[in-house]
């Protein structure tokens, strides 16, 4: 039974993490991608992604 | 030495001096010469008394050939039939170009579902390929014909357009003859040729002979394009119309690239909805089960082609607007601020209807597999994001209203719905709907598998990361750009919301194909889908028709009174844009009748695999 819920608890953790990681991996993906395709347009932003130009 | 040279001195002076007078007397006789051929020319030419006059010889100078301008007819120009010319040629060019859609669009993806059956092995996939070429076989036909007609039409109505047109494309019309000829010599050969290249190294003779099939369509398909588009954004020509460039300068024009790939990937969604429509009426005429399971996977194949097709069209049709406004921001206006707008609005309604039904389409598909129950949870969201998307999508920015009506209104914009009717929220409501509706694909294409891999959480949490972030994105780009910060960085952030969006396109595919890579697969039942989900099958191609007819005349109705813009005037009694209404009625005049064609079509197919029973001699007193 402690073994059981040991596993399950275990689960619960990789399947958080994973969610985190790949959450956090998207989130600079995105933000990346914002800044790429408007400053190849010539419309470069600021780090908080408002208009630098 | 010094003798020498005291002998000979005297003789060298005489003879400078002599050289010198020799060259005085040239000179003068040479000046005397200039001046008497001058007052004597022709020389030589003395006329002698009692003979004729001798005739003189004339300079032929090289003639100078004016460049032909375009011409500018008058009213009387054009032949008066008693009905409108316009509503002729737009009843039979729509015509056309809808056949032409189709049987240009039917090869491609017959041919990719050809190789799909060759690389799989599984002869079901080569079964359908041939089936759907035999459905479209007619329209090939059709189209001719419908090519055919609106040609005459156009030679008699428009006699000044058509000769301009003729000069300035010359003998590439001989080329695009020509192209009819090797696309009729490559579908015969492809179709009929179908059973006696089936296997072996003759089945890639068979796919070389698709291919070319699609070589020459796809070249008759660039080639018309490039008339149209010349006639709305000229190029190889100067003010007046002349032609000062060759050929290819004449074709290459700003919006002959956009039109091309526009058309390409309509093309295909078009095709595959119209074969679909076809999957669907067999699927509901037969009992059989056998037949009933073989229509449900072309009518899923059909919606398949249509929808993937279609996800990309959006971003295609925003290319070809933005070079429009590139080329001529008062055209690119007129077409989306002026007259034209409203035609947006009903636009929106045809593709919310396409997305609402395809998506409605992959849900009830669903219903084939039962590992489907684990995601039909998340359809009422998706229908809920689909619909809200609409409504947004469909709220005008400016309404057409009375005194009492605005003042009850309190402005001519809505406080709260004003803002839906711009730019930035349909960019948002449009991207969001492609993003849900290939939720909706990848969903179902997950039901009938169980991912097998070590890395499935992952893959898995990655998948659910990309689309909350996408999602994410895309409203924070059309809400901060759209409406808080300036018009170049609004117009800006539309193409990074595209982007996101596929984004999610490729990393969806992606990951499905490497997570299901060898994943188990649970069992399809083909044929148990409920009826009524083959009537958004019947939809889809209804909605395509109409939307190709609406945008069709949009594209040609902003070039407003010109034959070519800027180039030669339409001086015809249809010189100007129609009302709303009147356009609306010819559009949907036009569908009715390419669905009746269809039906048409479909029936010939139909009948091409029915055999009359032999009848039995009946005689007096029983059978004979």
């Amino acid at each position: 039974m402690g073994n059981r819920m040991q596993e399950q608890k275990s689960s619960i953790t990789t399947t958080l993490l994973a969610a985190v990681i790949s959450f956090v991996f998207v989130l600079a993906l995105f933000y990346g991608l914002d800044h790429l395709v408007m400053s190849m347009q010539g419309l470069p932003l600021n780090a908080d992604l408002s208009p630098a130009g | 030495m010094n003798r020498l040279f005291d002998s000979i001195l005297p003789w060298g002076k005489a003879l400078c001096w002599a050289v010198l007078v020799a060259l005085l007397a040239l000179g003068v006789a040479q000046a005397a010469g200039d001046d008497a051929l001058s007052r004597i020319s022709p020389v030589g030419m003395v006329q002698v008394e009692g003979e004729p006059p001798i005739e003189m010889p004339v300079a032929v100078e090289e003639e100078v050939v004016e460049p032909m301008v375009a011409p500018r007819p008058t009213r009387a120009d054009y032949p008066n039939i008693g009905v409108s010319s316009r509503a002729i040629v737009w009843v039979l060019a729509q015509l056309h170009l809808f056949f032409a859609a189709l049987v240009l669009a039917v090869p491609l993806f017959v041919l990719t579902i050809e190789l799909l059956g060759v690389f799989t092995g599984d002869e079901r996939y080569d079964s359908m390929a041939h089936e759907f070429m035999k459905i479209s076989l007619t329209g090939f036909s059709i189209t001719a014909i419908f090519g055919g007609s609106l040609a005459l039409a156009l030679f008699l109505l428009y006699p000044d357009f058509m000769a301009y047109m003729t000069h300035v494309f010359g003998a590439q019309l001989m080329v695009y003859a020509g192209l009819f000829f090797l696309e009729s010599f490559f579908l015969y050969t492809y179709y009929y040729g179908w059973n006696a290249f089936r296997y072996g190294n003759l089945k890639w003779v068979h796919l070389t002979l698709g291919l070319l099939l699609n070589a020459a369509g796809m070249t008759i398909m660039v080639v018309s394009n490039s008339w149209a588009t010349f006639m709305m954004a000229p190029s190889g020509v100067n003010e007046v119309g002349a032609v000062i460039g060759n050929i290819w300068e004449v074709m290459k024009g700003p919006l002959w690239n956009p039109i091309n790939l526009h058309r390409f990937i309509a093309n295909i969604a078009f095709g595959g909805a119209v074969v679909g429509a076809y999957a669907a009426f067999k699927f509901l005429s037969t009992n059989d089960p056998e037949k009933r399971a073989h229509y449900d996977w072309m009518g899923y194949t059909s919606n398949f082609i249509a929808i993937l097709a279609f996800l990309p069209l959006p971003f295609a049709g925003y290319w070809l607007m933005a070079e429009i406004y590139a080329y001529s921001q008062q055209m690119g206006i007129t077409a989306m601020g002026g007259i034209l707008a409203w035609l947006f609005i009903v636009q929106a309604v045809l593709i919310g209807t396409i997305l609402l039904a395809g998506n409605f389409y992959l849900w009830a598909g669903m219903s084939r597999t039962d590992g489907s129950e684990r995601y039909k949870g998340l359809i009422k969201f998706i229908a809920f994001v689909l619909v809200v998307c609409f409504l947004i999508w469909v709220t005008p920015h400016t309404l057409i209203l009375s005194a009492s009506e605005i003042a009850l209104l309190g402005g001519s914009h809505h406080h709260i719905l004003g803002p839906l009717g711009i730019m930035p929220a349909k960019n948002v409501a449009v991207n969001l709907m492609l993003v849900v509706t290939f939720l909706s694909f990848q969903l179902y294409r997950r039901s009938d598998k169980v991912a097998t891999v070590s890395w499935a959480p992952m893959g898995n949490a990655l998948m659910v990361a990309i689309y909350v972030v996408a999602i994410a994105n895309i409203i924070f780009l059309g809400v901060y750009y759209g409406y808080f910060t300036n018009t170049v960085y609004k117009v800006g952030s539309s193409v990074a919301q595209v982007a996101s969006t596929l984004v999610v396109i490729v990393a969806g595919i992606v990951i499905d194909t490497l997570m299901f890579k060898n994943a188990k697969t649970l069992p399809s039942h083909w044929g148990r889908i409920p009826d009524r989900s083959q009537y958004a099958l019947f939809a889809l191609p209804i909605a395509f028709t109409w939307l190709m007819g609406l945008m069709g005349y949009v594209r040609s109705s902003v070039k407003t009174h010109w034959h070519v813009y800027t180039v030669m005037k339409d001086n015809s009694p249809d010189n100007f844009i129609p009302t709303i209404g009147y356009a609306g009625n010819m559009i949907t005049i036009v569908t009715v009748l390419f669905l009746l064609c269809v039906l048409f079509m479909f029936w010939v197919a139909n009948l091409s695999g029915t055999r009359q029973s032999k009848p039995i001699a009946v005689v007096e007193g029983g059978v004979a």
